[in-house]
């Protein structure tokens, strides 16, 4: 007796556990079933929201603080911000949740750069609708700074709403130069020179690098060079793409004259994007490229002024630099109720006031044109003179990398320009060969 | 008298079988129907990027010959069997020197000891992080201490295509070395003392006892801990991410490193698969040959 009940448990448990796990891939089909039905405006919608965390900053707390708010407006609507990691377990995240049959988040902060991707899986929905449907979408729409909406549009289709914004700015020791007695640089050769009296040696050893260029996983902060060269890596259509155009081998080869003809920066690649900020910092390097999104831990850590400005570009006078950072993105296979409700959030968050409130809370840079009007921006740019540099740079802004098959693409480019800095290859070679490769891997989207 | 034998013999047959049971369905689930499915999506184009491909279909063989005959795949075996030899044996031979350095009573020999296994205990991430800052250049701690005897150091670690693979092996060994030395310390304090008084009489040296007797006699140890150590040495990617994001130009990009990015940077699923089934194989291979491999010792031994 004794045996037979325990046997009977075991095989109890054991059969629950295969049913749980059996469960799992079974729940598959009714997702996608789910999509239209339930209308039902009154009735109560909760939505979840998947965020990333990616700047130093208790991103959290200020969200919790937005959805207290808009809940106290909404009352039959009811807001969960889940925090999922970085930018990248965000979509991992939502892709294997679709995948495995599970139902996504109704609204997602990812990459503005994914879109592609997210269009392609077909995980996302156009935002068409719901611009149309407001009372003056074209002027909604018409009010973000334009470089932050250029990675929102495919197929004349609104597919994301920019929110957490960046672009890369150089940073450069204001007291440094105004000892040396030279000017913010205006032209590559003009920063090559300053980088290269701003460097201090010490018999052999580097005391403070003039120019420190983090290229770990470089092509964000190398766009602006190609752009100020004169060529963007990337052109208007999916699948255009310049990386073997003279102008963007000149650029590649001019990071390399930074430390081989300058002498102003360390050679190679340089893995240091985590610490270049504390490097500028404390004075150990007298400029770095990096994003706008590091200025406020610099701002605290630094006892000297700092200046922030876009990438010089080749021509003097010229300046260059490219957005980055996350959108607001609706997603697929969740009710009609969850999509009205999450765009209903995505026009809290986008008010100026909100806007003009994150952006001062995190250093990110405010995308929407009336968020600069609102008090709180007037007595914030005030104080932090910096912040209106870092977004006056946006007007020389070219259009992030974003491609068909960004994934494989952005692999290939990474791969040979980092060869070009590391001398493995000739910055023709190298640029050559990642056309090409690159070409091969987006034949199939044509 | 027949009726009640039958029963109890039926019942003892099914018993064992029951109690494996749970064991079975979380392997069937969790691993044998994965890889199952794995070595079935690897007969297939399903790229979930693409919408014409978004729907698996047949094409044999193709993502196998894709991988065998792509640059990127090759460099990423060379990496892998580099990183495997780099980490493994080292890893092995420094926790075995480790266990016979503790393995005695001293005053303070639990912090010893603490101090070696310490490492185990950290997290990946935090253990990479920490020597993010080693290998920091200009005023990281081996720049420094290169600077102090008098040397420019190499500057750039993890960045540079010369180092990147060898400063991931260096976290590696690092982290597990410690970890496999617990096994030893616990399979030398297993070894019957009468062995060693013997061999002392006979006048055996302390080098031909350790390499007559304790190797020997700890040989089921070292299958174990080899075994574990290369499972590891393919399944740890944490560190890469942290380091080196798998650069400069592919440089420190190992097996799973590379299916990480097939699947979820690429969205092949297709080839994904392939390369799940190239690291099963790699896996059982030596597995297996490692434990055949031995048990022809043991019987040598034996015999």
């Amino acid at each position: 007796m004794h045996t037979k009940s325990f046997a009977s448990l075991v095989l109890f448990i054991a059969f629950s556990l295969l049913i749980a796990a059996c469960a799992v891939p079974q729940t598959g089909a009714p997702a996608q079933s789910e999509q239209p039905a339930e209308p039902a405006p009154a009735e109560p919608v909760s939505i979840e929201v998947y965020y990333p965390v990616a700047v130093d900053a208790p991103i959290a707390k200020i969200l919790e603080g937005y959805v207290a708010d808009f809940e106290a407006e909404n009352p039959d609507i009811s807001v969960k911000p889940v925090f999922s990691g970085g930018y990248t377990d965000v979509k991992t995240t939502i892709q294997t949740t679709v995948e495995g049959g599970g139902t996504p988040p109704a609204l997602a902060v990812m990459l503005a750069t994914d879109l592609y991707d997210l269009i392609n899986g077909d995980y996302i929905i156009p935002l068409d609708d719901y611009v149309s449907g407001m009372s003056d979408g074209q002027a909604y729409l018409d009010s973000f700074v334009p470089a932050f909406l250029a990675n929102s549009r495919f197929d004349s289709q609104i597919w994301s709403i920019p929110f957490q914004r960046s672009d890369v700015v150089l940073y450069y020791n204001k007291d440094l130069f105004a000892e040396a007695g030279l000017e913010a640089p205006n032209s590559w050769a003009a920063w090559g020179e300053s980088g290269q009296k701003l460097t201090q040696r010490d018999g052999d050893e580097v005391t403070r690098w003039g120019i420190e260029y983090p290229s770990g996983w470089p092509y964000w902060l190398f766009q602006p060079l190609a752009i100020g060269s004169g060529q963007n890596i990337v052109g208007d259509k999916s699948t255009e793409i310049y990386f073997d155009y003279p102008d963007v081998i000149e650029a590649v080869q001019f990071y390399n004259d930074l430390s081989q003809e300058y002498g102003a920066m360390p050679a190679g690649v340089q893995g240091i994007w985590g610490q270049a900020p504390s490097d500028f910092a404390s004075g150990q390097a007298a400029m770095i490229v990096h994003s706008s999104g590091s200025l406020a831990g610099i701002l605290n850590q630094a006892d000297f002024e700092v200046g922030v400005m876009a990438v010089p570009g080749q021509e003097e006078g010229t300046y260059a630099t490219v957005p980055g950072g996350g959108n607001l993105y609706v997603l697929k296979g969740v009710s009609q109720a969850k999509q009205d409700a999450a765009w209903k959030f995505i026009q809290f968050l986008t008010q100026p006031e909100y806007v003009a409130d994150f952006s001062t809370q995190t250093g990110y840079i405010a995308s929407r044109e009336p968020a600069y009007e609102t008090q709180t921006m007037q007595d914030y740019i005030t104080e932090v003179s910096q912040y209106a540099d870092m977004r006056d740079a946006v007007q020389y802004a070219g259009a992030e990398l974003s491609v068909q098959n960004l994934g494989e693409v952005r692999n290939i480019f990474h791969n040979y320009l980092q060869a070009a800095f590391n001398g493995e290859m000739s910055p023709e070679e190298a640029m050559a060969q990642a056309q090409k490769e690159s070409e091969e891997a987006l034949e199939p989207f044509k | 008298m027949t009726v009640p034998l039958t029963t109890r013999r039926r019942r003892v047959s099914l018993f064992p079988y029951l109690l494996i049971l749970p064991t079975l369905v979380f392997v069937v689930v969790f691993t044998a129907w994965p890889t199952l499915r794995a070595l079935y999506m690897s007969f297939f184009r399903q790229r979930l990027n693409i919408a014409r491909f978004r729907e698996p279909s047949f094409i044999g063989l193709e993502n196998y010959v894709d991988l065998f005959t792509s640059n990127d795949f090759q460099q990423v075996l060379v990496n892998t069997v580099l990183y495997v030899i780099g980490t493994v044996p080292i890893s092995i031979v420094l926790a075995f020197s480790f266990a016979l350095l503790v393995n005695r009573q001293l005053r303070g020999i639990g912090l010893i000891r603490l101090a070696f296994f310490y490492p185990t205990v950290l997290p990946m991430v935090s253990a990479a992080t920490i020597w993010m800052f080693f290998f920091t250049p200009n005023y990281g701690l081996f720049n420094s201490a290169l600077r102090f005897l008098g040397y420019n150091g190499p500057q750039n670690w993890t960045a540079n295509p010369d180092l990147a693979l060898l400063s991931l092996i260096v976290v590696a060994t690092w982290k597990n070395a410690g970890f496999y030395m617990i096994f030893y310390l616990a399979g030398l304090q297993n070894l019957p003392d009468n062995v060693f008084e013997a061999a002392a009489l006979d006048g055996a040296s302390w080098w031909q006892q350790l390499w007559h007797v304790t190797l020997p006699l700890l040989r089921r140890t070292t299958l174990f801990i080899s075994t574990v150590a290369f499972i590891d040495a393919f399944r740890t990617v944490d560190h890469i991410f942290v380091l080196t994001s798998g650069g400069p130009s592919n440089g420190s990009t190992v097996l799973l490193f590379w299916l990480w990015q097939m699947r979820f940077e690429f969205l092949d699923v297709g080839r994904a698969s392939a390369i799940t089934i190239i690291l099963i194989a790699f896996l059982l291979i030596f597995t297996v040959t490692n434990f055949n491999l031995s048990a022809d010792q043991e019987g040598a031994h034996a015999a």
